[in-house]
């Protein structure tokens, strides 16, 4: 070996030695830095077993969030279930309105309506047996009848607002946009909350000014058997027939309940529990639509599905052979008389045929 | 210019003032008509029975009591409620000033306005169907009553929809409205609200100077 490669031999040597001991003495450096870590001078020291010694413990985030999700009980710093970490009672209400309520309402609505135009070309309009016979019978004082139209336009008002506030997101949305809808729905949750009062006052008079005569009497078996007269041969029933007095006993009952749930959905600082206020919403969406559902059928044999029915509501009063028809029991009773049908109608009587 | 500047600004002030001339109009005219000379010897104050003739109908006639409590009750709910709302509501004292007076008054509660809303609501519901299912209302009742009964309506419950104040097109349309309304107005039957003391002060008077209670 020449003694030029020897020296170039004895530099690499030396450079290398140069390397290893600076990184040597940076990792002395790391390690002197890491064994000077304490606590400050000031600080506090508490017993051993005040801290957490696993904080993360021994369960992986899986197991944790499954047990959060099954409701386990802790005591989170801010909840609105008292010692419960999340509300799983939200999802459960999310999934049943979109997948059935949202889903199914207007359906339901929809085949309400097809029943119905079904109904009236099949059957037609339900015309006097007899014709009109031109006499009149009084069936409806006037106070009954504010009370009724009270509670018509209270509900009427309602329902149109209420079911933009179900179904427009849905509904309405794809059909006039985001917009739009946004303006209908601000404008339907003021009117369904302003209307609320009205309804529940409107139904409070109802359910006092018609609770006479509306309970269940034997002469509704028999009506319930001849189907209303539809299967044939004739029904007789008193002031209110089963189907009247079943519609009664509907707007009184799913109205209380519609009552107490938008109560609640209006003041929500009555109850704390949440689970009450997802129930109400539920509750007073099925209660809207059946109460919707039933609504129209009413509207339609109280005016184009049946002949005469609409001037008791209008007028106080219904031509004689109407209530012979329709309420035997209930003519026989206010006027004494056979409610036995005069089928030789005097001229005027076919007057109002149609 | 927006519709809601339009319908808030030129349109108001045109129908503001239709409506300002329009009953003033129809007021002076009601009361240069005159009335014939009683040549008959005053057994009582024809002054005093306007007043009474007045304050009298203010009350129903105990033998009507029965009968009428209900809408004498939907009447008071209803215009009570309607000058309430109307006046009293922190919306339209904001709108009275900027727009008119230049001055404010103080307001209902949020809730003491949705009372009174509710109650009006609930009034004028009970005299509309009143006015269709009452036999003798229905004969007397022609389309200028039925159009301005539904005109009080729509301003009543176009207000109440625009509550949230979010949305200016919901403002918009109640503020057309109201134009709608201030130009009914004076060639309608909604004059009622300030011919009514004439009538009652013209009927009171008579019976007073005959020396009877109007």
């Amino acid at each position: 070996m020449s003694l030029a490669q020897k020296n170039k031999s004895m530099r690499s040597g030396v450079l290398l030695a140069v390397i290893l001991t600076v990184i040597g003495l940076v990792f002395a450096q790391v390690a002197l830095a890491d064994s000077s870590v304490r606590p400050p001078g000031n600080a506090i020291s508490l017993p051993e077993e005040a801290g957490p010694s696993n904080a993360l413990g021994q369960r992986s985030d899986s197991e944790i969030w499954r047990d959060i999700y099954g409701g386990v009980v802790a005591n989170p710093s801010s909840s609105t279930a008292t010692g419960q970490l999340m509300q799983i009672l939200g999802d459960d209400w999310r999934l049943f309105r979109t997948n059935y309520i949202l889903k199914y309402s207007h359906w339901v609505l929809l085949g309400v309506i097809g029943a119905i135009v079904a109904f009236f070309l099949i059957r037609g309009r339900i015309t006097i047996r007899g014709g009109r016979s031109g006499k009149m019978i009084a069936r409806f004082s006037m106070s009954h009848r504010i009370a009724h139209w009270f509670l018509a336009g209270s509900f009427i008002l309602m329902g149109l607002s209420g079911l933009i506030i179900l179904l427009g997101r849905p509904l309405l949305v794809p059909l006039i946009g985001k917009e739009a809808n946004a303006v209908m729905t601000s404008a339907a949750l003021q009117g369904h909350n302003l209307f609320g009062p009205v309804f529940i006052l409107s139904l409070l008079i109802v359910t006092f000014r018609f609770m006479r005569g509306n309970f269940f009497q034997w002469a509704d078996m028999k009506w319930i058997l001849k189907g209303g007269g539809l299967l044939g041969g004739h029904a007789s029933s008193n002031h209110y027939n089963f189907g009247e007095k079943t519609w009664y006993w509907m707007v009184v009952l799913i109205g209380l309940v519609m009552s107490v749930t938008g109560m609640l959905l209006e003041f929500p600082w009555l109850v704390d529990t949440l689970a009450w206020h997802q129930i109400s919403t539920i509750l007073h969406a099925i209660g809207a639509i059946i109460l919707i559902s039933v609504a129209l059928g009413h509207a339609y044999i109280g005016t184009i599905g049946m002949e005469g029915s609409i001037d008791s509501m209008l007028r106080g009063e219904v031509d004689e052979n109407w209530a012979k028809e329709h309420h035997d029991l209930w003519y026989e009773q206010v006027t004494g008389k056979s409610a036995a049908l005069d089928e030789t109608p005097d001229a005027s009587a076919k007057e109002g045929t149609s | 210019m927006s519709f809601l500047e339009l319908v808030e600004g030129p349109l108001f002030y045109i129908s503001g003032t239709i409506f300002l001339i329009g009953a003033l109009w129809r007021l002076i005219g009601i009361i240069r008509m005159g009335r014939k000379k009683d040549i008959s010897p005053p057994k009582g104050s024809a002054v005093a029975g306007f007043f009474k003739g007045n304050l009298r109908h203010f009350f129903p006639r105990g033998l009507f009591a029965e009968r009428t409590w209900m809408h004498v009750l939907g009447g008071y709910g209803f215009h009570l409620g309607l000058f309430a709302v109307m006046f009293f509501a922190a919306p339209h004292i904001t709108f009275f000033q900027e727009r008119i007076f230049g001055f404010g008054w103080p307001a209902l509660p949020r809730w003491g306005f949705i009372i009174a809303a509710e109650i009006a609501f609930a009034g004028l519901i009970v005299l509309w169907v009143r006015r269709f299912s009452d036999p003798v209302m229905r004969m007397i009742s022609d389309r200028d009553d039925h159009i301005g009964s539904w005109l009080t309506f729509l301003v009543m419950l176009t207000g109440c929809l625009a509550m949230q104040e979010a949305h200016d097109i919901l403002r918009a349309i109640h503020m057309g409205i109201v134009d709608i309304w201030l130009l009914y107005f004076p060639f309608s039957r909604l004059m009622h609200a300030f011919t009514f003391v004439l009538s009652r002060g013209a009927t009171g008077a008579s019976y007073g100077r005959k020396g009877m209670n109007p």
